[in-house]
């Protein structure tokens, strides 16, 4: 044994790294987690957020908005019709 | 005649030590396992192509222009560079031996101006830095090479399997004792005498368990840039030797009913989980551990970069020309760390050694995590995944659906190891910033 506190440091090492790297991944684990629970949990909130925002908005784009809705879905309605022909 | 003796005398046969030769050969033992055995031929080309073009003789590629001069400059020249670094040449000893004795105070002991008063010399009398020397003041010097890359498998990098389990993040950590086991050995090693390493290489040596070329390079370049072309080599050759070392190993720890368990199928990850995972997992990094910034925050990068699908281009350079451009600069400059005087030592052949052992032990490490979450857990986990932990990605993953596949021709186990696999590459970069932090 040439140096034992050179030993000693590398146990020192070991442990403190296992333990460091063993702590952030369980930290990780736990916000991965959580963070799949909540998207899970509010995966409509992303639209109601965009209505949320809509209505911030001026009337006029809203009622542009109802305007399209309508062309779209008179337009689906036709192919629909077309298609059935 | 005088002149066919001056060219005779330059010429590199007349120049070739023993020591080049044997480094030559050893250059062209890895480009032959590059090239015949497909060993990670993308590294081990350039690197043993690098190992050749630094072992030329007289050429001095990868070395400064302060040693090529001390190298090959005339003694007229020799005399105001010893001057230069504050020694005084023996008038009695031949030029050989001013070499040598310059060699040694320019390598330690002469004090930063001194040395740059030297250099200033040599490139005044017409030396200049060596190619590869150069490219590895450049690649990895700075650190840059090793961290593009680390963007680049970033931005390959699909963290859906682990998103969808995150519990096996535990096995990627569990596989990081290959790193903390292997550095206590080469401590044990050079307390024992046999060898002599510092702490800090020996951090350096342990983080070739991690199986992961990038940070190896980044870890070796900041606490132990002696040793890097020994530990790089260890690093890749080993990579590629993973369906070779694992199986045995995976097999000894578990039994056969163990390798037949089915797990559940992941559940889909929708793109803003994807997203977010990057951003969170840089935060934790702020917050807890900054020196593993520089890996960590490049590797994030690539991965937003991918995941948010709105810059393409970009999340394709990274993953394709920049990491390929990266690479042959990178190998290059691993070459030129393959001179004879540093790597033809007792100590690369510890640092072959202990590598191999960090695998072994690493792969052991997440085979028995994986056997322990299955006592505690109530999802089944297959503790062949748990040898994935190792980064070497995708290697490791493709080697436990292969032994995976041998127990049980209908369980496909590929998708669940990408999980363990991605979180030992994080595991790998964590252990990465906790020695620089400790040792830096």
């Amino acid at each position: 044994m040439e140096d034992p506190g050179l030993l000693q440091d590398g146990l020192a090492l070991m442990a403190l790294g296992m333990g460091f790297v063993f702590v952030f991944l369980t930290v990780l684990v736990v916000s991965v987690t959580l963070m799949s629970k909540l998207i899970g949990r509010f995966q409509p909130v992303p639209a109601a957020v965009s209505t949320d925002k809509n209505t911030h908005k001026p009337a006029a784009a809203s009622s542009q908005d109802d305007e399209v809705m309508a062309v779209i879905s008179a337009a689906v309605h036709r192919y629909r019709t077309t298609r059935r022909r | 005649m005088d002149n066919l003796a001056t060219l005779w005398e330059g010429s590199g046969l007349y120049n070739l030590e023993l020591g080049q030769l044997v480094m030559i050969l050893v250059g062209l033992l890895l480009l032959y396992l590059a090239i015949y055995k497909k060993f990670e031929p993308l590294l081990l080309v350039p690197i043993g192509f690098g190992g050749i073009l630094a072992n030329i003789p007289e050429a001095g590629l990868a070395l400064s222009a302060l040693d090529q001069a001390i190298e090959v400059a005339k003694p007229a020249v020799l005399q105001p560079m010893a001057a230069a670094l504050g020694a005084t040449l023996d008038p009695s000893s031949g030029a050989d031996a001013w070499r040598e004795s310059l060699k040694a105070i320019a390598h330690g002991g002469a004090a930063p101006d001194q040395v740059r008063a030297a250099r200033d010399i040599a490139v005044g009398v017409g030396y200049s830095d060596g190619m590869l020397y150069s490219f590895y003041t450049v690649a990895i010097g700075s650190g840059v090479a090793p961290l593009l890359i680390f963007m680049g498998v970033g931005a390959m990098t699909d963290f859906g399997p682990l998103l969808a389990n995150p519990r096996t993040l535990f096995l990627g950590a569990a596989a990081q004792f290959g790193i903390f086991a292997t550095l206590f050995g080469a401590v044990a090693l050079s307390s024992m005498g046999l060898m002599d390493f510092s702490l800090d290489q020996a951090a350096a040596i342990g983080i070739i368990g991690g199986a992961d070329g990038p940070t190896s390079i980044y870890v070796a370049s900041v606490l132990a840039p002696e040793l890097l072309g020994a530990i790089a080599v260890a690093a890749y050759a080993y990579m590629a030797l993973v369906p070779l070392i694992q199986p045995p190993i995976m097999r000894l720890l578990t039994t056969q009913k163990e390798r037949q368990i089915k797990m559940t199928q992941l559940r889909p990850v929708s793109k803003l989980e994807k997203i977010i995972f990057p951003l969170m997992l840089l935060i934790l990094v702020a917050l807890f551990l900054p020196d593993a910034a520089p890996l960590l925050g490049m590797f994030c990068f690539g991965n937003l970069m991918r995941e948010c699908g709105v810059v393409e281009r970009l999340s394709d350079t990274a993953q394709n020309s920049l990491i390929n451009i990266v690479t042959i600069i990178l190998g290059l400059s691993v070459g030129s760390k393959l001179m004879a005087g540093s790597f033809l030592t007792l100590e690369t052949l510890g640092i072959l050694g202990l590598g191999i052992v960090a695998f072994g032990i690493g792969t052991s490490a997440g085979v028995l995590m994986a056997k322990l979450m299955n006592l505690v857990s109530k999802m089944p986990i297959n503790p062949l995944i748990g040898a994935a932990g190792v980064s070497a990605v995708p290697m490791a993953a493709r080697v436990a659906n292969k032994v995976g596949l041998e127990s049980n021709p209908h369980n496909f186990l590929l998708m669940h190891a990408m999980g363990p696999n991605v979180a030992g590459v994080i595991g790998s970069a964590v252990a990465a910033g906790v020695m620089i932090k400790y040792l830096g």
